[in-house]
């Protein structure tokens, strides 16, 4: 239920001095690790979640926000200039950008690329604002069982879609549910799983854990690389900066125009893939382009076409908002990055949960300025930086792995002053390292871990409600058997569509 | 004809590894009393942890038979025992890094730490490796102090303006 006092409250918390400079230094920040390859928007969510702490709520969520659409649209930078994606949502880009790029024509790529993320971005946003209230009316009357069922079955499909291999990913989400089991069960508080150590009885906390998971393993990953392969690395690095930067005339409004439909396809591809648990940026880039080229063939998508950037860019940065959807709707995060801003709304202590709309109004509707006006920010940052940006791609990683994981280490210890969540980012940091070197997801391990003691709060509850009815706790819902068999079918889906790319 | 080594690394050999730990942690898991426990409200305390190894041991036996068993992983394939050696220094080093950091402060220890790791990772120039550990710590320390955030000041702490 829309309420104008939450509003109006809203507006006191967002316009401020504070949010709007924290917000543009998000995007700022956003966009130049997009821009860097090898540093992704989970990366630079999960280090700036410590400082996020130290702001007031409305500035935390701008400077959260903005690091996430300016990361998104950042990735696009380095595809276009140099043929490498920046993050893996702007993969998709390299097939048209850097082609134009080698035509001459760089110039009018970023600025479609740029134009294309911040429509495709507002658009869904627009739909996210409308959508996520009714959604949020409809989690309300899910029960504990249902609720249940709900969180259990994201995990599953989180898994079973974070990555190419099925059981790898199911394998992530039940690591991230042992993991929340270490401290004290949920309701009564009793200690379990501490392998005789007092500090862990509090459990394991979410940033130095998200820290360890997120933001090291990437940067251990490239250390590896250069520790093993020294020479092929100097002989890459000697090649991009080789690389020559041609720059052309600007994009037109007509062509700008012109790509109205791509633009559409992007949008609409992107929003409801964005709000789906389990997909992301990097899906809704690549069905954006494959749905892009099959309605327009005569247009050439592929072979060095603008159209082709504004799908792949709309689509990835459409996906910005919707991501947010089931966070506000239901409490359950369906993305890594998703998961971060629950992290940090929980820090600040409004948790999000199906009452959020009820509890926490202003923080939600301040959060949809932040959402709106974020896209205002990364056009006028955008604009003005974008081959600083791309200067920006050649820092050298003898450099930045040392920085970022120096800010790493402090920022873990900063945040709440407590020297073992050193100890917990370091053996995450190493368990996330070797499930990035066997191709296990680490984003299913993230989402379950948040929403497990939940899930296990609610099994207890269905169970009190029930009289310890098994049976009946479980599956006493029609609801909940309807969710069960939706699950099924969409898995059973996308495994049979994944054996049949594979082939 | 594959190496033992090259075997090690398919997804069937990780998922046998998994599978012995598992089996092992599993069975240490039921000799523990306090999974016994039944709490107030008739749940049992051990439930959830083990339900969750179950899972993980069920799903590193399906990793071990699937149709991907056979599977290397790329970035496995290319790790080396070295560049192993070395990330696990590099984590070994961000943990005496802090320990040492609460000593002696965040300002004369991150330079010294910088400067390793840039070296280590390949930036042969000295006076690159410093003016690069110099800079970056300078930068991380004003932002984190406009933003209130306290960082171990050690041996400086008797100094007016730290």
């Amino acid at each position: 239920m829309f309420q104008p006092d939450a509003l109006i409250e809203a507006f006191h918390l967002f316009f401020t001095p504070q949010v709007f400079y924290w917000l543009a230094i998000g995007i700022a920040l956003g966009v130049g690790i997009g821009a860097i390859p090898g540093l992704t928007a989970t990366t630079g969510v999960a280090l700036m979640l410590p400082i996020s702490f130290a702001l007031p709520v409305a500035p935390a969520l701008g400077l959260l926000i903005g690091l996430y659409k300016g990361a998104i649209y950042g990735g696009s930078i380095s595809a276009i200039s140099f043929g490498i994606p920046g993050t893996p949502g702007a993969a998709a880009t390299v097939y048209d950008g850097y082609k134009l790029t080698q035509k001459g024509q760089g110039r009018k790529a970023l600025d479609m690329a740029l134009f294309a993320s911040v429509t495709g971005d507002s658009l869904s946003d627009i739909f996210t604002i409308f959508v996520a209230p009714v959604v949020a009316i409809v989690a309300l009357a899910f029960g504990p069982t249902e609720r249940f069922w709900l969180m259990a079955l994201a995990i599953i499909l989180i898994g079973a879609l974070g990555g190419k291999h099925l059981a790898m990913g199911l394998i992530s989400a039940a690591i991230g549910i042992f993991v929340a089991t270490i401290g004290s069960d949920p309701i009564g508080g009793v200690s379990r799983m501490t392998f005789g150590q007092w500090w862990l009885m509090d459990g394991i906390h979410i940033i130095p854990l998200m820290i360890g998971i997120f933001a090291m393993p990437v940067m251990l990953v490239e250390a590896a690389k250069l520790l093993g392969e020294r020479g092929i690395a100097k002989r890459a690095r000697e090649s991009i900066s080789k690389a020559p930067w041609k720059t052309g005339p600007g994009l037109t409004f007509r062509e700008y125009r012109r790509a109205w439909k791509e633009m559409a396809i992007g949008t609409s591809v992107g929003s409801f893939v964005g709000m789906l648990p389990g997909l992301g940026a990097t899906v809704a880039a690549f069905l954006s382009y494959g749905v892009a080229k099959q309605v327009s063939p005569q247009k050439g998508i592929g072979t060095g076409k603008l159209e082709g950037v504004a799908a792949c860019e709309s689509g990835n940065n459409a996906t910005c908002g919707p991501t947010l959807i089931p966070l506000l709707a239901f409490g359950i995060p369906g993305s890594p990055v998703a998961a971060l801003i629950g992290a940090a709304l929980m820090l600040q202590g409004a948790t999000p949960s199906p009452r959020m709309f009820d509890l926490y109004p202003h923080i939600v509707y301040a959060l949809f300025m932040i959402l709106l006006v974020g896209n205002v920010f990364n056009l006028v940052i955008g604009r003005l930086f974008a081959r600083l940006y791309a200067m920006l791609a050649q820092f050298p990683k003898p450099l930045l792995i040392p920085l970022i994981l120096m800010i790493a280490t402090i920022g873990t210890y900063a945040f709440r002053g407590n020297p073992y969540d050193v100890i917990v980012m370091v053996v995450f940091g190493l368990l996330g390292f070797g499930m990035t070197v066997i191709e296990m997801p680490t984003a299913p391990l993230i989402i379950a871990f948040l929403v497990t003691s939940m899930m296990e709060a609610n099994l207890r509850r269905a169970l009190l409600i029930t009289g310890g009815s098994w049976g009946q706790a479980v599956f006493g819902s029609p609801l909940a058997i309807g969710l069960i068999i939706a699950v099924i079918v969409l898995v059973f889906l996308t495994v049979r569509y994944l054996q049949r790319v594979e082939r | 004809m594959q190496s033992f080594r090259e075997r090690l690394k398919t997804n069937r050999a990780i998922g046998v590894i998994l599978s012995l730990a598992l089996i092992a942690f599993l069975i240490q898991l039921f000799l523990s009393p306090w999974v016994y426990r039944k709490l107030a409200d008739g749940f049992h305390l051990g439930f959830f942890p083990i339900l969750s190894v179950v899972l993980l041991l069920l799903l590193s036996l399906i990793l071990t038979f699937d149709s991907h068993r056979k599977e290397k992983p790329a970035d496995l394939m290319t790790l080396t025992f070295k560049s192993f050696l070395g990330v696990l220094l590099i984590l070994g080093g961000c943990g005496f890094y802090f320990l040492v950091m609460r000593q002696i402060g965040f300002l004369i220890i991150t330079p010294i730490f910088l400067f390793l790791t840039i070296y280590a990772l390949g930036l042969k120039s000295w006076w690159k490796c410093i003016m690069g550990a110099v800079v970056m710590t300078a930068v991380v320390y004003t932002i984190f102090s406009l933003l209130g955030l306290k960082l171990p000041s050690g041996i400086l702490s008797g100094i007016l303006f730290f």
